[in-house]
């Protein structure tokens, strides 16, 4: 069995592609789910609104790739405020029917033959991510390790060095806010030390092909962007008011706050997000396939962020990124095993020659952990034990 | 006895002495007037008030039997709830068709008979929800800190202050969902307060309140009153009821049946008749 | 803490239970027998071409006809004759792009193809390992269906899509209505009946009709072991409703994935029943299998009512529904009755999931895909009334199939030219879809819903 492998495929896809996009749809989830209380299902419906809206576009519209952006954007909001206006005033799991609803909705129209010359049909859409991959200073086939010594000349490593070591301060003074040390600069030098380890043990084990690296810098870019943005959105008033409704929302309309324009605020917000994590979908994988944004991956998102905890910027970031860690270390740690034993049998059939039984396994387990998660642990890793405990009123 | 009350206290039992006790009478300066205000449940009336003032300055109580329509009643002048029909207005301005939100910007708060404190939010975050009209509650100044700022630090002096008058400053950052029963009734109070209202509406102030509490909310209830606000409360105390309201409105099966001072009320036999009468198994309409 | 583990311990037991019969069939162990008139296989991927005349009004496979297959190129791959039933298998190396072609020259006399002799594979759509290709000969006797015709069809159609939502939504409804929960589980609950009853009739050989009747009540046992193993603890830890969704949705994506791993990704046909012709009166054609099932559904559909409506229990079940505090101070069992309500309804999910099963083939995602329909359905009769979904599951499976036919005399209007010439019938789901949202603008509560209960 070659652990080296293994721990090389679960930290890639630990950094990866799938998690900075999970995160970016979680970052929008957690809006609506973890501090508004919205149960939106349909998540996947405001992915393809970006991913779409972009390769619409610029293969049928004939735009520019960043003007797809836009369309995207307009789109989301359009469809939440559908979504918005006749669900809002009634109890949570009209929401919840309503989005799943409309995300199958569209995934069956733009799936269609019926709109096959603007959808593309069950083959999607292709091509758009040229103008993008255009303005990509890495080769496009080379593969490079993300680490800073691994780097071809002492200024990148520098760079590296420099970038990874403030993220690394970043964070830890980010844990020694969340722990409330005494004494906060040597706690944040300490936490920050022990992270900038960590970071340049994990960035010189992983590799990326020039093609998806540049995607991912642009992602995590953008998820440095939005986690500001949620964290200053619910440290304001207007995450107050926000919080408040999750937890009642006739005690905030009783306060004199117009709850369903808060409600709907937020519900766009989070789909805006979701068409930028559909945006990064699709330029990862530079296509956009209609069943890719089956109901499914919401669930997947959902879970991811509940395993990260809800209501908490840092577990819509980790949680993901757990998440893809999880399933890669599964596959290849199954797919290992069959190498070295010959054979492993669940429920009578063989795992590891068949990808596609693989594949399933892992996603029943994803099931059972969701459900496990929220009966058993709803703050996820990051949430306040504390503030859950209170849930049983 | 007299010598005890304020001017306020005074000025309100003045302005209702010469007001005959009977239902639906007209008071000399009412802020809240409510005409022909119906709501039924299937088969059932649950509120069916023809005319009914509420004085401006005083404290005004609302009781009877459980089942009388009282919460139903506060939810549908607050706008939590729809009539049938009717018509009823606040300070001079119609309010039929107003939404629940703006009913409470316009200076007419309401508490609930089941709090509502927000469990997962601290004491103080709960009290700064209550400030109407925050600049920082627009989601785009929310992302510019320096818009709000100064008025989050002069919302939370205000919010500290009203902590400290129900003396829950102690508790200021804890959750919510640690306190007390009665610790939350005042939390709920003083949140309401928050929205600097002209008609404060309490539902069963007193529920669930350990009766050391009771004395002081009492004092709390009136000094309301000698801020300038009315109050207009629902309660099964009757001591309570007697001791601190300038006016009490009795309603059965969804009527006013009768109104008048404490003492008037409590020598009413329609309302002792009522109070007996009314106890077969109606007790679900209480929840409505 | 021991009652939690107890209860893990009765839900694993139960999800064991009734998945026993999986384990002793892999995924892919479809009766041979099913399989015996089809030529040899491909080991790789394979092209089959199907010749048959239709002159007749009925297909007849003409043997001996010569069918080249060749590659983007041009180049020729393989080349074959069809068999006594008509069909070729023309195996290939690579999913890819080809071309195939009949040679009109070994036709019989008198045989005429009707259509082009060279047919184009694009390898984009080579997906399946098998694709068939159909050459007929003759021109096709197919009356052109007039509108009524195609009405009456869509209505017969409706009436039976109609009736399975109905079957299964009952449950749906119930369950919200009596503890709280939407359940995004319930197309599982559905999937399990075909599953499962696939299972005993095809795999196991069966009786179909003794094999209906166990996985109705397996598919009953199965909901009341959800309801011990899992919900009921979830009830009693005061988890909340939104809570208790997302935990459906786990389940939801654990049984989904289970099915596929025991019953593969394909779709399953019950092929005994395959064959039927259909029996005529006038416009109306069903076959005797439709026929069957639908008397079946509708005599259970109505017992249901019945039972809902006269029955103590359905008069407990209503009372439940009301006001859980309520009922249990009157004397009713709330929590028996919680879990006959599961047994009934996850029961009827079973039952529609065989109905379903038959007329469209069992599939891992075939209650899935009718969830959206159910909830269109309970929306627009009353979210927790038991009625209401019957009646709104019925009207949803009607619209469903009748707005493929479109009113020809509507004026010819932009954006509204599904009304005059019907939706397509691959987005025939879509009005139904629009249509839910529509209702809760229009009236939240739905037909015979209670205002109350939505806000």
């Amino acid at each position: 069995m070659d652990w080296g492998l293994i721990l090389d495929l679960t930290l890639k896809a630990f950094l990866g592609l799938d998690a900075v996009y999970y995160i970016v749809a979680a970052l929008g989830m957690n809006v609506q789910f973890g501090y508004a209380g919205l149960l939106n299902f349909g998540q996947a419906a405001f992915m393809a609104a970006g991913a779409y809206g972009l390769g619409m576009a610029v293969n049928y519209f004939e735009y520019s790739w960043w003007l797809g952006l836009v369309v995207g954007g307009v789109y989301a909001a359009v469809l939440a405020l559908i979504v918005g206006v006749p669900t809002l005033r009634l109890r949570a799991d009209y929401l919840a029917i309503v989005t799943i609803a409309m995300a199958e909705m569209i995934r069956l129209i733009v799936r269609s033959v019926t709109h096959k010359d603007k959808f593309g049909g069950t083959d999607g859409l292709k091509g758009f991510a040229d103008g993008f991959q255009d303005l990509n200073p890495f080769a496009q086939g080379k593969v490079y390790g993300i680490g800073p010594f691994q780097a071809s000349n002492t200024a990148v490593t520098v760079l590296l060095l420099v970038i990874y070591g403030l993220i690394s301060l970043g964070i830890g003074y980010a844990i020694a806010r969340k722990r409330k040390a005494a004494k906060l600069v040597p706690t944040t030098l300490i936490a920050g030390a022990i992270t900038y380890g960590i970071t340049l043990l994990i960035t010189s084990r992983v590799k990326y092909l020039g093609s998806e690296l540049w995607v991912l810098i642009v992602g995590w870019v953008l998820v440095g962007i939005f986690s500001v943005f949620v964290y200053m959105l619910m440290r304001s008033p207007w995450g107050r008011v926000i919080k408040g409704i999750r937890e009642d929302e006739d005690a905030v309309r009783s306060l004199g706050k117009n709850v369903f324009g808060y409600k709907m605020s937020a519900l766009i917000i989070g789909a805006v997000l979701g068409m930028f994590s559909g945006v990064l979908f699709a330029l990862k994988n530079s296509n956009v396939q209609p069943d890719n944004y089956s109901r499914a991956v919401t669930f997947y998102i959902m879970t991811a962020l509940v395993l990260g905890g809800l209501a908490t910027v840092t577990g819509s970031i980790v949680g993901p990124m757990l998440f893809w860690a999880l399933l890669a270390f599964t596959d290849v740690f199954l797919s290992e095993l069959s190498d070295a034993q010959g054979r492993v049998e669940i429920f009578g059939i063989e795992l590891l020659k068949d990808s596609s039984a693989r594949g399933q396994f892992r996603l029943g387990m994803v099931g059972i952990g969701l459900i496990l998660l929220m009966v058993f642990r709803p703050q996820g890793i990051f949430g306040n034990r504390k503030e859950m405990a209170l849930d049983g009123r | 006895m007299d010598a005890e009350l304020s001017e306020y206290a005074r000025a309100a039992k003045a302005a209702l002495s010469g007001v005959s006790p009977e239902p639906g009478v007209s008071k000399p300066d009412p802020i809240l007037m409510a005409d022909s205000v119906r709501r039924r449940f299937g088969g059932l009336v649950a509120v069916d008030v023809e005319h009914v003032e509420v004085q401006r300055g005083s404290i005004t109580a609302l009781i009877g039997p459980n089942g009388a329509g009282k919460t139903t009643l506060f939810n549908l002048l607050t706008g939590f709830d729809e009539p049938d029909s009717g018509t009823w207005n606040f300070d001079g301005q119609p309010l039929d068709k107003v939404v629940a939100h703006k009913t409470a910007k316009m200076g007419m708060v309401r508490t609930f008979q089941l709090t509502k404190s927000l469990t997962k939010m601290s004491v103080i975050e709960n009290m700064k929800l209550g400030a109407t009209g925050q600049r920082g509650e627009r989601w785009w100044n929310g992302l510019l800190p320096f818009t709000w700022r100064s008025e989050e630090k002069a919302i939370e002096a205000r919010a500290e202050e009203l902590l400290g008058r129900f003396k829950l400053t102690h508790m200021r950052d804890e959750y919510a969902g640690t306190l007390s029963g009665g610790q939350r009734k005042l939390l709920e109070m003083s949140r309401a307060l928050m929205t600097n209202p002209k008609l404060v509406m309490l539902d069963e102030p007193m529920a669930g309140v350990n009766p050391a509490l009771k004395q002081s909310l009492n004092q709390h209830i009136k000094g309301l009153r000698d801020e300038g606000m009315t109050v207009l409360f629902v309660e099964h105390d009757m001591d309570m009821v007697h001791d601190i309201s300038d006016w009490v409105i009795v309603m059965a099966e969804g009527q006013i049946i009768a109104e008048g001072t404490p003492d008037q009320i409590s020598s009413n036999p329609a309302v002792i008749d009522a109070y007996l009468g009314a106890h077969q198994g109606k007790s679900l309409m209480e929840d409505l | 803490m021991t009652f939690r583990i107890r209860h893990l311990a009765a839900l694993v037991l139960a999800l064991i239970a009734t998945f026993g019969m999986f384990l002793a069939s892999p995924a892919s162990a479809d009766a041979p027998a099913n399989r015996a008139p089809r030529a040899a296989t491909c080991d790789g991927p394979g092209i089959r071409a199907q010749v048959n005349d239709q002159a007749n009004g009925e297909k007849k496979p003409i043997e001996g006809v010569k069918i080249t297959v060749n590659d983007a190129s041009g180049a020729e791959v393989v080349t074959g004759n069809t068999d006594a039933t008509g069909r070729v298998l023309l195996c290939v190396p690579e999913k890819a792009t080809y071309t195939v072609t009949l040679d009109e020259s070994t036709l019989k006399d008198g045989q005429a193809l009707d259509g082009e002799a060279t047919v184009t594979i694009d390898g984009a759509k080579f997906t399946t390992n098998t694709r068939t290709i159909n050459f007929f000969t003759g021109a096709a006797v197919r009356e052109t269906d007039g509108y009524w015709t195609l009405l009456v069809k869509a209505i017969v159609n409706g009436f039976r899509l109609g009736i399975v939502i109905a079957i299964c939504s009952v449950g749906l409804s119930l369950i919200f209505g009596t503890t709280g929960l939407t359940n995004f589980a319930h197309g599982e609950l559905v999937t399990f009946g075909g599953i499962v009853a696939h299972l005993l009739s095809v795999s196991w050989g069966i009786n179909f009709i003794l094999a209906a009747v166990i996985t109705v009540f397996l598919g009953g046992m199965f909901g009341v072991g959800l309801d011990a193993g899992l919900w009921s603890p979830l009830r009693k830890r005061g988890v909340g409703l939104v809570s208790q969704m997302v935990v459906s949705v786990g389940l939801g994506i654990f049984l989904i994935n289970l099915y596929l791993m025991r019953f593969g990704g394909s779709t399953k046909r019950f092929q005994a029943y395959n064959q039927q012709t259909a029996m005529k009166w006038g416009p109306i054609e069903i076959t005797a299998r439709d026929l069957t099932t639908t008397i079946i559904s509708l005599a259970v559909l109505i017992g249901v009512a019945l039972l809902l409506q006269k029955s103590r229990l359905g008069k407990a079940t209503r009372a439940v529904s009301d006001n859980v505090d309520l009922a249990s101070s009157t004397g009713i069992d709330s929590a028996k009755i919680i879990r006959i309500v599961w047994f009934l309804g996850a029961a009827l999910a079973a039952l529609g999931g065989i109905v379903r099963g038959l007329d469209e083939g069992v599939r891992a995602d075939m209650g899935g895909s009718l969830l959206f329909l159910m909830f269109a359905g309970i929306t627009l009769g009353g979210l927790g009334s038991a009625y209401g979904a019957l009646v709104g599951g019925f009207v949803i499976g009607m619209f469903v199939e009748v707005s493929t036919i479109g009113i020809p005399w509507f004026p010819d209007l932009p954006f509204l030219g599904w009304i005059k010439n019907g939706v397509p019938t691959e987005l025939k789901n879509v009005p139904a879809l629009a249509a839910l949202i529509l209702i809760l603008m229009i009236r939240p509560q739905g037909i015979l819903g209670r205002k109350e209960r939505v806000g």
